[in-house]
């Protein structure tokens, strides 16, 4: 659909209003693309050649060193694979929960269940502040403090209102009439969500598990809260701490936050010939 | 009003050739429908003729104005659309002033102009409700309304009808109808329904395959069909075919070794042909007289008059035989079908009447 | 089932059974798949929630389990509190913020993405990366970008006025804040446009062509068509954003801390600092009960827009 430009009888030809806009998109586009670019070009110069330089510039040559260092770092593996061990499961218990919620919301509804599902959706709105102090307690008190489990636990729960909230609209789009027939044949509950309707969500779990990775992986209060010593740090507060010891290595900098970012980047392109429609479904209605 | 020419116009979507090739002159205010399958093209020509759609080669004239590369707001033409494309956002008022508000009117005459088409579409208690709160019938006449304000050369309907109820529908077509006589203006309207095309039309196009099949009044396509593509979409039930071979003095062999049947084919001998006869004109006749035997696979009772279904060895579809509502024959009876009335049109084997 | 004279006879005892049971068993399913879920949503949301409202009324400063009621004190120290105004100010700062720019130029380049321009999945891709980086980085590239020696910016306006600049953009009080939030804008703006074309794909396309006939010119169209019909979007958009600004937390950490002389201090810093810096849990949990408050304020205008809007268009 464009909104902007319909087709116009016997237009052709050279358009002043394509030509403008290509212009704008081509600044804007600049404007957007120079922060992540600069950081690709600092990550391939060595640290003298910023220093003498600049951050900015193109390189000399590409200089591989820094992304070495990155990956060589002990440090770096442990931060990836604690992040990993996070972003894992709570991924996937997150979207299960939303699932299960998501389905009842849909096909099973009762008396109050819609406003049950705004109360869970809210959930989504409320800044993390409002529930830390009563989690620190309680994780404190459990002795999980400096583990990763409360980070796990709490993302799962975080997980649950947009879970939930794509979950339910991509199953009321699901005719009732499936369910029905499948009823028929003699299917509880269980077997339709299962095999009915889980399969032909594909396209909104493919948006969903992106989401939730992406987001949880680059998550940086829980870990914050709940970890203290540099063996359970995630990713994310590694980076941070890494700033201490790569003070003006900003090269090396450079390259640690693109090697960060790779999981995400490789979650997102894996899912994203799924979730061509996933992402309109619920997202204007909310 | 004005008339609107079509010049050997020719649509094309990339590779694929939508349109090919519309020679058409419809006559000053003429309500003229364009008909045919789905994927015939009429909706792409009701569409060219908006502007909406641009055309790959040909021209379309309006009034004596050739507009092939006009814009659709100047090329004095109104649309309504099968889903009405009312602005939710808008109320009645405000739907229907569009575009006048869009050029600036000054206040007054809007309000006068609306309240004027109000008035000829009933819809004067309306004009604060938002779409949202008006039914089916009352939305399209809005659609109409807004369509009728802009005083345009031409009417376009893009099947109008189609979202409404069956009874919804007679009662819109005939209002349609009335609009027509009171404006006398000039008409395209498209429609897959030939019911409608029959009852609205001062003439139909036949379209398929984006080519034109036949022009005419709807009684001209129904009592003399240009070809067999004609013969099959016009008429409900629709006519029944039999292939035949033509025998001596022009007489019609429906099958190996039957009794042939008396008619005046101008076809030399061994031609084969289509016999093609409506339903109204076959009847139960006595053994003698007729043409075939068939068995009767099902007979729909319409209160008015009855419809019997049967199979036949000379014909590849089931036979359509119209009945009076007191006849009914048992299911599975052989029964002698014969010609009644005397109307038969022959096809030859190119599809065309000869 | 002998019948009483004068009264109806009994349904069959399997018709009772029966339309029970298909009500039982749906309920059982109601139950079996919504008690996880909401157990957990209940243990990480909920109870916390009620909770903090609870430790607001408690002076408890995060070791061990010991703590005394306080009643009021808390509320009554925020409201002299020179700091927590001085976030207040800034986190409305920030929501105002969040209105116009992220949500304002992503509606922008939705409607530019959306005029069949070549390449624009490419563009679209640009314009939506930002958000897959996590605001840690997001804040160290802008970090870099505001140098004041060797920055983006400075070299960008050494570059146009010919004179060497070395503003230190974030630790200025005077502009930390702002320098924040575009960083944080920069990041947002791929959201909303993403949401806006979807609105924009919901937009009928025969409305789009009555507009023609009708003689709108581009602007027009925009402004009497596309807008209104956006307005679901547009509500989703702002409420996000908002929202997101409220939450806006890392980004600040990395970039500022709150500094420099809590210039750039909002709700959400001042509440950390306040907990987990000073140890002042109890304290912190009355700022995080205000955020609250802020919180279901925004959340209740939402829901009502989102009704009223529900009300014009199906």
């Amino acid at each position: 659909m464009t909104s902007a430009a319909p087709p116009r009888a016997g237009a052709g030809g050279f358009d002043a209003w394509k030509a403008a806009t290509l212009a704008i998109l081509i600044i804007l586009a600049l404007v957007f693309l120079a922060p992540t670019v600069g950081v690709l070009l600092s990550s391939i110069k060595s640290t003298r050649d910023i220093a003498l330089g600049n951050l900015w510039s193109m390189p000399n040559s590409v200089y591989l060193a820094n992304y070495i260092e990155v990956l060589t770092n002990p440090a770096v593996h442990t931060y990836m694979l604690n992040t990993l061990l996070v972003a894992v499961p709570a991924t996937i218990g997150s979207i299960g929960l939303g699932i299960l919620a998501g389905y009842v919301f849909a096909k099973l509804p009762f008396r109050g269940s819609n406003l049950l599902f705004l109360v869970l959706v809210a959930g989504m709105f409320f800044p993390p502040q409002v529930i830390l102090i009563p989690l620190f307690r309680l994780f404190n008190g459990l002795g999980l403090i400096d583990t990763l489990w409360p980070v796990i636990i709490v993302h799962i729960g975080l997980g649950i209102p947009i879970c939930t909230l794509l979950m339910r609209n991509f199953f009321a789009t699901v005719p009732n009439a499936l369910r029905e027939a499948a009823i028929l044949e003699g299917a509880n509950e269980w077997q339709v969500l299962t095999r009915v309707a889980l399969p032909i969500s594909l396209p909104a779990l493919a948006v969903l598990v992106t989401l939730q990775f992406t987001w949880i992986w680059n998550d940086f209060l829980w870990p914050l809260i709940f970890t203290q010593s540099d063996n359970k740090r995630t990713i994310m507060l590694g980076l941070v701490s890494l700033k201490g010891q790569y003070s003006v290595a900003w090269g090396v900098q450079g390259a640690l936050s693109l090697i960060a970012t790779l999981p995400t980047l490789i979650v997102f392109l894996f899912f994203q010939r799924y979730f061509i429609k996933g992402m309109t479904m619920g997202a204007v209605k909310g | 009003m004005t008339d609107l020419t079509f010049n050997a116009v020719r649509k094309s979507f990339g590779p694929l050739e939508i349109v090919k090739g519309i020679d058409l002159a419809v006559k000053s205010g003429e309500f003229v429908v364009f008909v045919g399958p789905s994927g015939c093209g009429k909706s792409t020509l009701l569409r060219m003729i908006a502007g909406l759609e641009s055309v790959t080669s040909g021209q379309i004239v309006i009034g004596g104005e050739d507009v092939t590369n006009t814009p659709p707001a100047q090329r004095g033409i109104a649309m309504v659309f099968q889903s009405y494309a009312l602005f939710p956002h808008m109320n009645v008022g405000e739907n229907i002033s569009f575009g006048m508000r869009l050029a600036h009117q000054p206040r007054e005459l809007i309000a006068k102009r609306v309240n004027e088409v109000a008035d000829i579409l009933q819809i004067k208690h309306l004009l604060d409700r938002r779409p949202k709160q008006l039914s089916g019938g009352q939305r399209q006449r809005v659609a109409i309304g807004r369509a009728i304000i802009r005083n345009p050369k031409v009417f376009l309907f893009d099947e109008p009808l189609s979202n409404l109820d069956a009874a919804l529908r007679v009662q819109m077509r005939l209002e349609i109808a009335r609009l027509h006589s009171e404006l006398g203006a000039t008409m395209v309207y498209v429609t897959h329904d030939q019911v409608e095309a029959m009852t609205l039309a001062d003439r139909i196009v036949v379209l398929n395959s984006g080519r034109i099949e036949q022009v005419g009044t709807p009684m001209e396509l129904y009592e003399n069909p240009a070809n067999l593509f004609v013969a099959r979409f016009i008429g409900s039930p629709a006519m029944n075919l039999f292939p035949a071979r033509v025998v001596a003095d022009g007489a019609l062999q429906l099958a190996a070794g039957a009794k042939p049947v008396a008619a005046h084919v101008g076809a030399a001998a061994d031609t084969k042909v289509t016999l093609g006869v409506r339903s109204e004109h076959l009847a139960i006749t006595s053994p003698e007289q007729a043409m075939l035997q068939a068995k009767l696979v099902a007979i729909e009772r319409l209160g008015s008059e009855n419809i019997a279904y049967l199979e036949a060895a000379e014909s590849p579809d089931p036979v359509a035989v119209s009945l009076p509502h007191t006849t009914v024959p048992r299911v599975g009876e052989m029964l002698p079908i014969g010609l009644s009335g005397g109307v038969t049109h022959i096809f030859g084997e190119d599809g065309n009447r000869i | 089932m002998q019948a009483w004279p004068g009264v109806a006879p009994l349904p069959s005892p399997a018709v009772l059974i029966v339309g029970n049971l298909v009500e039982q068993r749906t309920r059982l399913w109601q139950i079996a798949l919504l008690a996880l879920p909401l157990a957990v949503f209940g243990l990480i949301v909920v109870w916390p929630l009620a909770s903090s409202f609870y430790y607001s009324f408690t002076n408890w400063n995060g070791f061990g389990a010991g703590y005394d009621f306080v009643g009021f004190d808390n509320f009554a120290q925020i409201l002299g509190d020179r700091l927590f105004f001085n976030a207040i100010v800034n986190t409305v700062i920030w929501m105002i913020a969040a209105i116009i720019l992220p949500s304002g130029l992503g509606l922008i380049l939705a409607l530019l993405l959306d005029s069949r321009v070549p390449g624009a999945s490419i563009f679209k891709t640009i314009f939506y990366l930002p958000i897959c980086l996590s605001a840690v980085i997001v804040g160290q590239i802008w970090i870099w970008i505001y140098q004041p020696d060797w920055g983006l910016l400075n070299t960008l306006i050494g570059a146009a006025t010919g004179e060497d600049a070395n503003f230190a953009w974030l630790a200025k009080p005077g502009t930390a804040l702002y320098s924040v939030i575009v960083a944080w804008s920069w990041q947002q703006t791929g959201l909303s446009m993403v949401i806006f074309l979807a609105g924009l794909t919901a937009v009928p396309s025969d409305l789009l062509e009555v507009s023609d006939i009708e003689g709108a010119n581009t602007f027009q169209r925009i402004w009497h068509v596309v807008l209104p019909l956006l307005r679901p979007a547009t509500v989703v958009v702002i409420a996000l954003s908002v929202i997101n600004s409220l939450k806006g937390f890392d980004i600040l950490y990395i970039m500022t801390g709150g500094g420099p002389f809590n210039s750039s201090d909002t709700l959400a810093m001042h509440m950390y600092n306040e907990s987990f810096k000073k140890y002042l849990m109890g304290y912190g949990a009355a700022i995080s009960v205000v955020l609250f408050l802020i919180a279901i304020t925004i959340i209740f205008f939402y829901f009502r827009q989102l009704k009223k809007v529900d009300e014009i268009y199906d």
